[in-house]
């Protein structure tokens, strides 16, 4: 999968300013972005629910502005929202879903039954939707996008708003298909999230991609391995205090009472700012994850 | 938008629309005894108080008893409820509260095939209600040619021209609020005024020529001309003007449906 200057408008908005990106097969690939960054938007363009306003988006060799119906046929959709068919229980939902696809029933029902096991619903078979807990109802949607044999599923928030056990839950399904070779493509609000299933992944801000790479390769080249957190005085004179221990640390940050310093060697800029006296109340030594990543590139200003 | 495209925003495959004319019809297979027995009851109702109640104080209509009258009007009528109920709640609910027209848009389903196959299937629920209250006049001796057989085709029709005309109006209407002014100003005059029960000859002649643009007065006449024995041409005439009316409108549903369906 391929996008070059893809562009997405509503209005005078620009959603998706122009983002080149590539996918390649098997691969889990991650677009990362506070809310309004243009993630939804990427994936609505991808299985058709948005049209392309500029550039060009090959999906399993298909153009989709031109090839729709092919890419649709080929992928599988796990949306933000909860769209399940409310007439249907459960497993007549997979079957009716599978239906659009033009699949014969025979071995649709055999398909189903294979997904319903796979995401633990196959006891569940019977249940209305709607008595469904919300981890049950993602489950159910991520089997609905299994329903045709997908080369690729596009995934939009899959774990937002799920409690921890049924985050694992999904979180385990989704390693059992990066192990079949399926390609998946994910938006998440969660870092834990994308460290562990993402093999490379983007950061969107404001339409456009701000970095792109592996979870390790993002994690050095912007914030280095180890990560001091101090809490300290409103008056602290950060600045002059730190003047002195240049290099011990690569670069900080500062957001409330909170200092951040991104540094190879945590432990040690710790004994130097022991040595200098540093107010501090609380001093806490971590690796740096993409969390850091994120909150320096995009801000820590709130978006609504 | 240039020809091609509007040609490929319009134009549904009719194999992929029938997979969307399944899933409704595959619903409906589940409800119909809850679903059908209340839409069946009203016209029925209708017919005891008008026919054979009020009718009974009446002469005859154009010559034929008034509950004989009102009967095949009422078809028509079942028909009208039956494809504005599907295509305003029931459509509105699919699209707006479940989402799950976006789930059938991620699919090979594209918005032409998607609202063609809700359209069959609207025509197909036209059918079943109007054709079970047909069943019903014709056990109480209503119906007096066999030309009635040609009544399901016609309620096809006519179910298909309502349901484009209540598709618009829930592909325009941004709140569920607003199908009372739908059903106020539009579905209620056109029940009393197209015919059903009184011809239209008595009514103010502007008022006339506002119904005959209505499509329940065309589906009115072909039901009462098939009931009692047709003139061939008017019957003919209706026909066409229901199927011209639906496919004006369809290009601009299928349209708008898209502007509300993809961003």
């Amino acid at each position: 999968m391929s996008a070059v200057g893809l562009v997405k408008r509503y209005g005078d908005l620009t959603a998706v300013d122009g983002i080149d990106f590539n996918v390649g097969e098997g691969e889990c690939f991650g677009f990362l972005g506070p809310n309004g960054a243009g993630k939804t938007s990427t994936m609505k363009m991808i299985y058709g629910l948005a049209t392309i306003d500029g550039g060009r988006l090959d999906v399993l060799g298909h153009d989709v502005a031109r090839d729709r119906r092919a890419v649709k046929a080929r992928i599988g959709v796990v949306p933000q929202e909860d769209n399940l068919d409310r007439a249907f229980p459960v497993r007549e939902n997979l079957l009716v879903h599978g239906h659009y696809y033009g699949l014969e029933t025979r071995a649709l029902e055999r398909r189903v039954d294979d997904l319903l096991r796979f995401v633990q619903l196959y006891e569940r078979a019977g249940d209305n939707v709607m008595a469904l807990s919300g981890g049950m109802r993602r489950r159910l949607l991520i089997a609905r996008a299994l329903v045709n044999s997908p080369d690729l599923v596009v995934l939009d928030e899959p774990t937002t708003g799920l409690d921890p056990q049924a985050r694992h839950a999904v979180w385990t399904a989704l390693e059992r298909l990066k192990l079949e070779g399926v390609t998946l493509i994910l938006t998440t609000h969660y870092m834990e999230e994308a460290e562990r299933l993402c093999d490379r992944l983007v950061i969107m801000d404001h339409g456009e991609i701000i970095t792109e790479g592996t979870p390790d390769e993002l994690i050095a080249e912007h914030v280095g391995r180890e990560v001091l957190e101090l809490t300290i005085d409103d008056d602290t004179p950060v600045e002059d205090l730190l003047a002195s221990l240049t290099s011990f640390y690569d670069s900080y940050e500062r957001a409330d009472r909170q200092l951040l310093l991104y540094a190879g060697d945590a432990e040690r800029l710790l004994e130097a700012i022991d040595h200098s006296r540093f107010p501090c109340e609380r001093s806490v030594v971590r690796r740096a994850g993409l969390e850091d990543v994120f909150l320096r590139l995009t801000g820590r200003t709130l978006r609504e | 938008m240039s020809a091609a495209e509007l040609v490929r925003h319009v134009a549904p495959s009719p194999r992929i629309a029938a997979r969307v004319w399944r899933r409704d019809a595959q619903n409906f297979s589940k409800l119909w005894r809850g679903a059908l027995l209340p839409t069946f009851l009203d016209p029925l109702f209708y017919l005891f108080a008008m026919g054979f109640g009020l009718g009974t104080y009446l002469a005859t209509i154009q010559g034929i008893p008034y509950k004989n009258f009102i009967a095949p009007g009422l078809v028509a009528s079942a028909a009208m409820w039956s494809a504005v109920f599907e295509t305003t709640y029931n459509t509105y609910i699919k699209m707006n509260e479940n989402r799950l027209y976006d789930a059938l848009v991620a699919t090979p389903v594209e918005v032409p095939d998607l609202v063609t196959g809700e359209l069959a299937w609207t025509a197909t629920r036209s059918l079943v209600y109007g054709t079970s209250f047909l069943v019903v006049i014709t056990a109480f001796g209503l119906v007096d040619s066999w030309w009635a057989l040609l009544i399901p085709v016609c309620l096809l029709l006519g179910g298909a021209c309502f349901g484009v005309i209540g598709m618009l109006f829930t592909a325009l209407v941004p709140k569920i609020d607003l199908y009372s002014y739908f059903f106020t100003l539009f579905v209620t005059p056109m029940f009393l005024f197209s015919g059903i029960f009184f011809p239209l000859t008595k009514l103010p002649n502007a008022l006339e020529v506002v119904a005959w643009f209505t499509p329940l007065y065309h589906l009115v006449n072909l039901m009462r001309e098939l009931a009692t024995g047709p003139d061939l041409w008017p019957v003919i005439g209706n026909a066409a003007w229901l199927l011209v009316l639906t496919a004006l409108i369809y290009p601009l549903l299928a349209v708008k449906m898209r502007d509300r369906l993809i961003a």
